[in-house]
């Protein structure tokens, strides 16, 4: 089931209509209602590998419970890599195996010894398994650290693992933000609830009207490139950057939305990161819940920037290659992490990583406007450069991608795989760009108008978008899904 | 809790009223005429009619028809008389051609092309052979007066029955709640861009629920199969001229030889019934000659066809 069809949103209204008038006097009866929803949502896709998500969570619930019980350091580090070598072995099984494999058999035929492969395996991805075993994972993490006391109640720990809103693409939630709000007790909020639904209407809106829209372009020019001229692959590839986005952001902002209808708050996990000043502050504003999730997990328990230099940038540079990594099982992935930590660098070292904190663009005068928008063009043409990677089937076909886009420019106009205006998808993006300008302040507010009209005027042109970007044929399943 | 109900069904209402509204105003859906069945039993739009078809989202194909008197798209009347040079064109949507403007339809194509000849374009989306010989059988005296009768022919679709009925399942359409729903233009956009596609795929999953499933897998059909369909067919087609007449001096099919089975095309050689091919005027075409949004003939393929037909008629009179 997938956030923008129409089975989901029968679902989420049976649901909702169960959670708050027939079960809202009791927590237990929520939480298991929230849990027999979310093994449906996610059964609805593929019941079989329910008994991976049921796993994963009966290990790290047994393993939080030992982890706290033994005051001796060692057997709650043994605890821990209990839960780490258990959810990344699950992980490294389904996403990685055929990889690493591959990879072996790759690095024998450099040396001239020709090996027939006869270990890889026809393994089906399951759907959200790297999100969900990052989860339970940080849960381990967190009782480990002592920042958590493990719970005692096994039915609101699945619903945390499997809340069905961010189940199968996030937010990673932390157990501490999200455990804690299953485990007591929701009222029901008119605003939480109107906040949502402007959410979800919002993410529809980037998924559809922005993601699938570019989808059919994206894909015409990155399976034919060798036949576009170079400027219709940087249309390609510009045009890839805002369907990641919309795709992506447009799913997070459902979940987030759809979680609020429940009484529950998500973490945020895009705030406008094309609005970013440098690539610091892209990873500040790009899937935040995985950045933090790698900051609390990875970056500090490696030593972080309290040591040298030099432990420092090992250590960011492990960070976005483990990202990269965590992507797919590809070396396109590890290279476009890679691409990002030589980006970092140089703000790091110069002090400016933490600079764009706190602050937007825009928040100066009209000069300082003006420079910062040179310095986020620049940083969205660094940003799109590394997407080549990320979108490309392999390394070679990317470098083919890039020699023929810098090296041999050229121009011709690009004309729709299907025949439509492509003036009509120019149009989108730049009032795209400008409505979330608009809006840049609060990624939790698409619909910030003082207003009333003007703001019911949005939403009839937002639902209006949508039917005129709706295209049936397409394949409405969400990039972040195979991740 | 009620307050947030309330106050979205408000906000809902008032958004698919304004929606309406846009609709609306920008012609996005297209207008569906009214179809009948006149005296003769021949199913037909009702005449003088007018209104615009549209293709896709952003109405990426308009284009205006005419319903003429006799209840075809067409900007001329069909008034056959002795002393006239008249082609008639008997088809299905694609002589029909609300996919273009009925100033540019393929009759007034083959009208520039041929001086002092006009062109009647019986045209009806969902006609088969059944539908087509009945109606010329029906208007006879009419049809008698034509000199010339090109006659649209699709094996695969057109031969599926032996003898003519109205067919009910179009007409159902002209019910009173059909109607009522086609006066719903935001409905109608909804139906035509796909929209409520997804709703009737998830009440025919529903309505699935519990039941024996069966294989997803498409039917392999074997050769022996295709060919007992093919002699049903040409049985069908053996039946359909002999119930409502073929006259092979001035009746010509126009077919497309690459879908059509050689079997057929043999048994119409063998008969002396003669066909014109569209593949062969389409396939020398070096560019598109079908639409974007759909296999209907773009204005070069009309003109192709147009040229073939025009081309016929010359060499008839020869």
């Amino acid at each position: 089931m997938v956030f923008n069809s129409l089975e989901f949103f029968i679902f989420l209204f049976t649901v909702f209509v169960l959670y708050w008038f027939l079960f809202k006097r009791s927590v237990k009866i929520q939480n298991i209602l929230l849990l027999v929803a979310s093994y449906a949502f996610y059964g609805w896709w593929d019941w079989r590998f329910l008994s991976l998500i049921i796993l994963s969570t009966t290990v790290d619930y047994f393993v939080g419970i030992l982890i706290d019980s033994n005051s001796k350091q060692s057997k709650r580090k043994l605890w821990l890599w209990t839960s780490v070598v258990f959810n990344v072995g699950l992980l490294g099984f389904f996403k990685y195996y055929n990889f690493f494999v591959d990879s072996w058999v790759d690095m024998f035929s450099m040396f001239g010894y020709d090996i027939e492969s006869t270990w890889t395996l026809k393994v089906i991805l399951p759907v959200g398994i790297s999100f969900y075993t990052f989860q339970t994972m940080s849960y381990s993490f967190d009782i480990y650290y002592k920042k958590l006391k493990p719970t005692k109640d096994y039915l609101s720990f699945a619903a945390f693992v499997s809340f069905f809103p961010q189940l199968v693409a996030g937010p990673i939630e932390r157990a501490s933000n999200l455990l804690s709000q299953i485990t007591n007790k929701r009222v029901f909020s008119y605003d939480q609830s109107v906040s949502g639904l402007k959410l979800i209407l919002w993410g529809l809106f980037k998924k559809v009207v922005i993601a699938d829209a570019l989808a059919p372009i994206v894909d015409d020019i990155f399976a034919n490139y060798t036949t576009y001229p170079a400027s219709t692959l940087i249309l390609g590839v510009t045009l890839f950057s805002f369907q990641v986005y919309g795709d992506f952001s447009g799913y997070s902002d459902i979940a987030i939305g759809t979680a609020k209808l429940f009484g529950i708050e998500l973490i945020s996990n895009f705030r406008f990161p094309y609005f970013s000043r440098n690539v610091a502050e892209f990873w500040r504003r790009w899937h935040i819940s995985l950045s933090t999730w790698f900051k609390y997990y990875v970056y500090i328990p490696l030593g972080g920037s309290y040591k040298s230099k030099w432990i420092s940038l090992r250590n960011i540079t492990i960070v976005f290659l483990v990202s990269g990594f965590w992507h797919g099982a590809n070396w396109t992935f590890i290279v476009w992490g890679l691409i990002h930590a030589l980006m970092f660098v140089p703000s790091f070292l110069s002090g400016r990583n933490k600079m764009y904190a706190y602050t937007n663009i825009g928040d100066g005068d009209l000069n300082k406007t003006l420079k910062e928008l040179f310095d986020v063009l620049l940083t969205f043409c660094i940003v799109t450069f590394a997407w080549v990677f990320f979108r490309s089937d392999s390394i070679l076909e990317a470098l083919e991608f890039i020699k023929k886009m810098l090296f041999s420019f050229n121009y011709e106009p690009y004309g729709h795989p299907m025949g439509y205006r492509m003036i009509d998808y120019y149009i989108l993006i730049v009032l795209f760009i400008l409505y979330e300008y608009r809006i840049r302040k609060d990624e939790r507010e698409p619909f910030k108008f003082r207003s009333k009209f003007i703001r019911f005027i949005i939403y009839t042109l937002v639902i209006l978008l949508l039917l005129l970007f709706y295209d049936d044929n397409i394949d409405r399943s969400f990039i972040y899904f195979q991740f | 809790m009620k307050k947030i109900f309330l106050k979205t069904a408000l906000y809902v209402i008032l958004i698919l009223i304004s929606l309406e509204i846009i609709v609306r105003v920008f012609h996005l859906a297209k207008d569906n005429p009214t179809r009948f069945v006149d005296k003769h039993k021949v199913e037909k739009w009702w005449p003088n009619q007018e209104g615009h078809s549209v293709t896709g989202n952003r109405r990426q194909n308009f284009s205006e028809f005419h319903i003429n008197k006799s209840g075809y798209n067409s900007y001329r009347e069909f008034i056959p008389t002795k002393e006239k040079k008249e082609i008639a064109l008997v088809g299905d949507s694609f002589i029909e051609g609300f996919h273009q403007n009925y100033f540019n339809s393929i009759g007034k194509k083959i009208e520039d092309r041929l001086e002092g000849v006009e062109v009647y374009e019986y045209g009806y989306a969902g006609y088969d052979l059944a539908d087509q010989l009945h109606l010329i059988y029906a208007y006879k005296d009419q049809f008698d007066l034509i000199d010339n009768v090109v006659i649209g022919l699709k094996f695969e679709d057109d031969l599926t029955r032996s003898e003519y009925h109205v067919v009910q399942d179009r007409m159902h359409l002209e019910s009173p709640i059909y109607k009522k729903i086609r006066n719903i233009k935001l409905l109608v956009y909804a139906q035509n861009i796909g929209v409520l596609e997804s709703l009737w795929k998830l009440a025919g999953r529903l309505s699935s629920i519990g039941k024996q499933r069966t294989s997803t897998l498409k039917e392999v059909i074997s050769e022996e199969d295709i060919e007992v369909k093919h002699l049903i067919y040409i049985e069908n087609f053996k039946s359909l001229v002999t119930n409502y007449g073929f006259d092979k001096e001035r009746f010509v099919f126009l077919l497309d030889t690459k879908i059509t089975p050689l079997v057929f095309l043999d048994y119409l050689a063998s008969n002396n019934y003669k066909y014109l091919d569209t593949y062969k005027a389409l396939n020398k075409s070096k560019s598109p000659t079908t639409l974007i949004y759909d296999r209907h003939w773009n204005n070069h393929g009309r003109s192709l066809i147009a040229e073939l037909i025009a081309d016929h008629t010359l060499a008839s009179e020869e």
